[in-house]
């Protein structure tokens, strides 16, 4: 059989695409069929991993990871809309220095920035020592605590909501909200049936982006949360480092992937993202 | 013939597994590289201080080699990368006392130092490590496995404005069976000396196989000192909430995690050596010793002998004691030469006064048989312990 153009041309690409992504996923997938405690893909394969994980407690992690993640996108959605409104049609000029600043922290690597929350959030650090200092109030921290953790989501994963949502608004032709005006309009009837369902491709980009980068989320609930949640990807940490368990590790993983997969597939469909940007 | 060179969804699936086993082919093929001269190399695998610049530089500018020194913090991980094949990458090792003769030993992944070369350097050490020294040797006592450099005792750290010493070394580990203490205290990240604390608090010898009835009561404790921990974290972050106030005392700490704290202006923070405990003799605390070793390379760096000798020199051994990160006794302070380096300051911060009374007052550091069994009931009772 010979290779067209487009197969040829397409070789680098897809060695590229198998040997960086293909390759580790099947390592990864193949692993956890691996005996448990084992460090080598010779062995034979067994179910034993997954038996283990359903028989554990592993469901709890599950459950802690999928949640905060479903909290933090309901949160970031509902404070990155209207900035990234005002972004598209309120600050004008502004905008782009808003901008900056919303970007600039991503250069400062995640873990020093929650560390440096933890010296604000701290027993008489910067937020409760100088409360304590100026009115004499002497407030329990929320630090090691679930707000704390979320607090930590929210500003970690702002910019991957805020963005995509900035995106979507700006891709609302004005010509037609103006039309939707002229056609008699409130305006809760713009925002609901022009704005909002045509800036959605953004607004669904954001919430895929940030549920599944903080489903994966683990510094969080690590720095600012004291492990007083203990997320999926913590679990599968301990596997890999501490317990030496690289299949089990290696078949948490699998899980995880199955279920963000699933979950992503389910919204694409409800959403159909494809309309969407097809439609544009 | 548009159509035969447009790829179905199945053909792309077979061409891209011919691809992908060309390509792993060519990897396997290609194994020159690895055999390479490496008389200016060295690559050394271990835990923070010897990666440090202050170490490495002047060896580096001295043999004008290339030193990766990659830094982990826990020795299972260490031991499984020799174990997962990468003995062909590593030159030296450097892990906790039981490692070198219990399980590098026996499972061929180091290989021995030359006794005539290294042994003398031992008799300039703390008498503790005279030659032969029981942790660098193998067990039939022939062969020299390690050096050994940076020690200390590792069982809890308290805030003694909070707790004083006396409380904290008299109470010892039953500070964790008082339920009035639940939300004062912290855990150290360090999930294996983790194991050790539990079983310790848990009234039983860590370093020994458990019976059904000490895992159940094992169980038991780890799950009421998880829930009852108020934060659990690292070494910056146990130190900073012991300052802060946010916790009393942590669980697994010593000069290792408190010296940082102790440097930096806060002599409160203390590492506590029980006095009495459940281990053989009667002893309360844990200590550990690193040991240093050669690892089983087939094509050995010639620089790996050198970078063991070099470290002993009294002026190294102190920057290794006071590398960044973490700050440490070391063995070397036998020497005069090398005890003179170090300021009050420095001594004050690795608890130098009570250094002594406190490795007496430890067992050593030693394998448990049944650790994995022990970290699973420990992970899951932290998992279930979630949200508080």
């Amino acid at each position: 059989m010979r290779l067209g153009h487009g197969e040829r041309s397409a070789i680098p690409v897809v060695l590229f695409l198998l040997a960086g992504f293909a390759a580790p996923l099947i390592a990864v997938i193949w692993f956890s069929f691996m005996p448990p405690r084992s460090f080598s893909f010779g062995g034979a394969p067994t179910l034993e991993n997954y038996r283990t994980i359903f028989e554990s407690s592993s469901y709890i992690s599950f459950l802690w990871s999928l949640g905060l993640a479903f909290i933090a996108v309901v949160v970031l959605a509902l404070i990155c809309y209207p900035v990234a409104y005002g972004l598209v049609r309120v600050f004008g000029r502004w905008a782009t220095l808003l901008t900056l600043l919303f970007t600039i922290p991503l250069f400062v690597s995640e873990n020093i920035r929650l560390y440096g929350w933890v010296l604000f959030f701290i027993k008489n650090g910067v937020l409760l020592g100088t409360l304590k200092s100026m009115f004499g109030w002497q407030l329990e921290s929320i630090l090691f605590t679930l707000p704390a953790i979320i607090f930590g989501m929210v500003y970690v994963y702002l910019p991957f909501m805020l963005f995509p949502m900035t995106l979507g608004i700006s891709m609302v032709p004005n010509e037609t909200r103006d039309a939707a005006f002229d056609l008699g309009a409130s305006r809760w009837q713009v925002f609901t049936e022009v704005e909002l369902p045509l800036s959605m491709p953004g607004i669904t980009i954001g919430f895929l982006l940030t549920f599944v980068l903080a489903v994966g989320a683990i510094a969080e609930a690590k720095v600012l949360g004291g492990q007083q949640v203990i997320p999926i990807s913590h679990d599968i940490e301990i596997a890999f480092t501490y317990a030496q368990n690289w299949p089990l590790g290696a078949a948490l993983s699998v899980l995880l992937m199955l279920v963000v997969g699933v979950l992503v597939i389910l919204a694409l469909r409800r959403f159909d993202l494809d309309k969407f940007l097809g439609r544009r | 013939m548009a159509n035969s060179s447009r790829m179905s969804r199945r053909n792309f699936m077979q061409q891209s597994a011919l691809w992908a086993a060309a390509f792993s082919g060519a990897a396997t093929a290609m194994p020159g590289a690895a055999f390479a001269a490496r008389d200016k190399e060295l690559n050394i695998l271990c835990w923070e201080g010897y990666n440090s610049a202050q170490v490495l530089d002047p060896f580096r500018t001295s043999t004008g080699a290339t030193v990766k020194a990659e830094s982990l913090t826990n020795d299972p991980t260490m031991i499984n990368r020799l174990r997962a094949g990468e003995t062909n990458v590593w030159d030296l090792i450097n892990v906790n006392n039981p490692w070198a003769r219990k399980i590098m030993a026996p499972e061929k992944l180091i290989k021995p130092l030359d006794r005539a070369k290294f042994e003398p350097y031992f008799d300039k050490m703390m008498p503790a490590f005279k030659a032969p020294y029981k942790w660098a040797m193998d067990d039939a006592g022939a062969e020299l496995l390690g050096m050994v450099q940076r020690f200390g005792p590792y069982s809890f750290v308290v805030n003694t404005d909070k707790v004083s010493r006396a409380t904290a070394e008299d109470q010892g580990w039953n500070l964790w069976n008082d339920p009035a203490n639940d939300k004062k205290y912290g855990i150290l990240e360090s999930d294996d000396w983790n194991v050790f604390c539990l079983c310790c608090i848990a009234g039983f010898d860590p370093f020994k196989m458990h019976s059904d009835e000490e895992v159940a009561k094992f169980t038991e404790t780890a799950k009421r000192v998880f829930k009852g921990a108020k934060v659990v974290g690292d070494i910056a972050t146990m130190n900073q909430s012991l300052v802060a106030g946010e916790i009393d005392f942590h669980l697994t700490g010593g000069t290792y995690s408190a010296s940082p704290a102790r440097a930096d202006g806060h002599p409160e923070i203390r590492g506590i050596t029980p006095k009495s405990g459940p281990m053989a003799g009667g002893k309360g605390g844990i200590s550990w010793i690193e040991v240093t070793s050669q690892v089983n390379n087939p094509d050995l760096s010639p620089l790996a002998d050198q970078f063991l000798e070099y470290v002993q020199a009294p002026d190294v051994a102190h920057k290794v004691a006071f590398a960044e990160g973490t700050f440490n006794p070391v063995a070397q302070m036998g020497n005069p030469d090398c005890f003179s380096l170090f300021t009050k300051e420095e001594l004050d911060a690795i608890q130098w006064d009570s250094l002594e009374q406190e490795m007496a007052g430890c067992a050593e550091y030693d394998i448990v048989p049944d650790y994995d069994k022990l970290l699973d009931i420990m992970t899951a009772a932290k998992r279930e312990a979630s949200g508080g």
